[in-house]
């Protein structure tokens, strides 16, 4: 298992370092509007503004902390495991085993959710009337979360994000998604998600630089009970999402041909 | 002829899709007495009084095949650039970024048969393409163009309102563009002005300005009508699953 994991962990490692690569070239704008102290740095630990209703405001630049980006179980407590149904267990040690090769993001398709959430890319957070939209640099992808009171969809469409609808619990998003597709990779490490799968997102800004997004995989086809992982975000302050062009001059499957079983 | 059938496809590509399109009825617009969307109903304003964009958009005319098509002596290209643009319709358009599944960036993605959300938010109008599954900010903030841009498909814009008019100026583009179908070229000495207006509640305009002294010997522009989508949604547009166009788009 352990060697199995090691050629992945390069190519995690490679992507991580097309990112600092790229990062020289990133857009050096001062965020406007955000508490600064005296020297003029972004004050990440002022309080969390609010909109003008009263509810925490979440739009800004966010980068997931990279500490779960491959494998969300890292957050576990000792003894935690991921509840597997028998077939979603084999079908992850086959993704395992061969080294993610039919991983769909490979084919620069979007991380859908909750993927999305758990990847070393910064994603922007809109509140705008009636929706939260997210602007992803992964894929250089979007996502709609209805805020305007709609139940879901009866039949929804399967797709790669889902349906999103969303509410206000307290000083909490709550955002509950169903409507994927049978395709879903829950993470790089490939623990799988179904058409039956529901994710529910709780994001609880903590300050102006920090938010949790407490992530609930509800999936009764894949696994035995509904769990949950914690992915830290940190708000990025004076800069900006770079154009994520996934298909040009991709390069990838070259790679894959080294790295896969 | 084979343009034609290119966006012929499309064409047939956007009626199968439109049964599978979520209904949800659009909260907050005006409708006749009947129920359906007034779209001669006045124009929105923001509450600072401006005219509010937002909504679901698509143009009505195909200029995606050629986008100076109005134009009595085509686009005023300067040599090179009229060979490049020759190469590309000799050719078929096989080297078309798109094909890739590459956004097609400014203003192609505004000219494609795929409707868009534009979006009013706080120093920012966003526009969210069906097409690709992509994504454009336009900063509002009285931000100026950036003095080297990192060079991108859909470019750096800027937007601020002359009246009712919406100004987008984006500049920072690659040396790659396509500006249609057809592909006529654009390159990093791109500048583009959008101007947005919206005439009533359904109908919106928006003319395009190129200025690319590289590629053209002057500035030519293109109007295009725009149609509010009333009371539907944005599909999921993943271009590369299970793509299998690529291989035939040989060209020659």
């Amino acid at each position: 298992m352990r060697a199995s994991i090691k050629p992945t962990a390069l190519l995690f490692a490679i992507l991580f370092a097309a990112g600092a690569a790229l990062s020289a070239q990133w857009l050096n704008y001062p965020t406007a509007g955000i508490p600064r102290t005296p020297d003029g740095k972004p004050n990440l630990n002022a309080p969390a503004p609010r909109t003008p209703d009263g509810k925490p405001q979440l739009a800004g630049l966010w980068r997931p902390n990279p500490g779960l980006v491959g494998d969300v179980t890292r957050s576990f407590k000792a003894g935690e495991v991921v509840p597997f149904q028998p077939w979603a267990e084999t079908l992850y040690k086959q993704r395992r085993a061969t080294n993610s090769k039919d991983d769909p993001t490979a084919n620069c398709i979007v991380g859908g959710t909750p993927r999305s959430d758990f990847v070393g890319y910064p994603f922007k957070i809109l509140q705008v009337p009636g929706m939260v939209v997210i602007l992803y640099e992964a894929v250089h992808a979007y996502r709609q979360i209805f805020t305007d009171g709609r139940p879901f969809p009866v039949d929804p469409q399967p797709t790669w994000f889902g349906y999103s609808i969303g509410h206000w619990d307290g000083d909490a998003l709550v955002v509950e998604t169903i409507g994927f597709n049978d395709k879903g990779w829950i993470d790089n490490a490939g623990k799988p998600g179904t058409e039956k799968l529901k994710v529910t997102e709780r994001f609880v800004r903590k300050d102006f630089g920090n938010m949790d997004i407490q992530v609930t995989i509800d999936d009764p086809k894949a696994y035995t009970k509904p769990w949950s992982v914690t992915q830290p975000l940190a708000f990025q302050p004076d800069t900006e999402l770079l154009e994520y062009i996934c298909n040009e001059n991709n390069k990838y499957f070259d790679l894959v041909h080294d790295f896969g079983k | 002829m084979v343009r034609v059938t290119t966006v012929a496809l499309v064409v047939a590509m956007a009626a199968t899709t439109s049964a599978q399109w979520i209904k949800y009825p659009t909260p907050g617009i005006p409708r006749t007495a009947d129920g359906k969307p007034n779209l001669s109903a006045p124009a929105p304003r923001q509450p600072d009084g401006k005219p509010d964009l937002s909504g679901i958009w698509i143009t009505q005319s195909l200029y995606i095949g050629d986008l100076a098509k109005d134009l009595k002596d085509g686009a005023p290209m300067t040599p090179w650039a009229a060979e490049l643009y020759k190469h590309r319709r000799d050719t078929l358009s096989k080297e078309d970024p798109t094909g890739w599944c590459v956004v097609g960036g400014v203003p192609r993605s505004t000219a494609v048969p795929y409707p868009f959300k534009i979006l009013h938010t706080n120093g920012m109008v966003v526009i969210l393409y069906e097409a690709v599954h992509s994504f454009r900010q336009i900063f509002t903030d009285g931000r100026p163009l950036p003095t080297d841009p990192n060079p991108q498909w859909f470019g750096y814009s800027i937007g601020k309102w002359d009246g009712n008019t919406f100004v987008v100026s984006s500049a920072g583009f690659n040396d790659n563009a396509w500006l249609d179908n057809n592909g006529h070229p654009g390159t990093e000495s791109m500048k583009v002005t959008e101007r947005f207006r919206r005439k009533d509640f359904g109908h919106m305009d928006v003319t395009v300005t190129i200025d690319d002294p590289k590629a053209y010997t002057k500035p030519w522009d293109v109007t295009m009508p725009l149609v509010l989508q009333a009371d539907t949604e944005m599909i999921e547009y993943m271009c590369t699953e299970n793509e299998r166009d690529l291989r035939h788009l040989v060209g020659k």
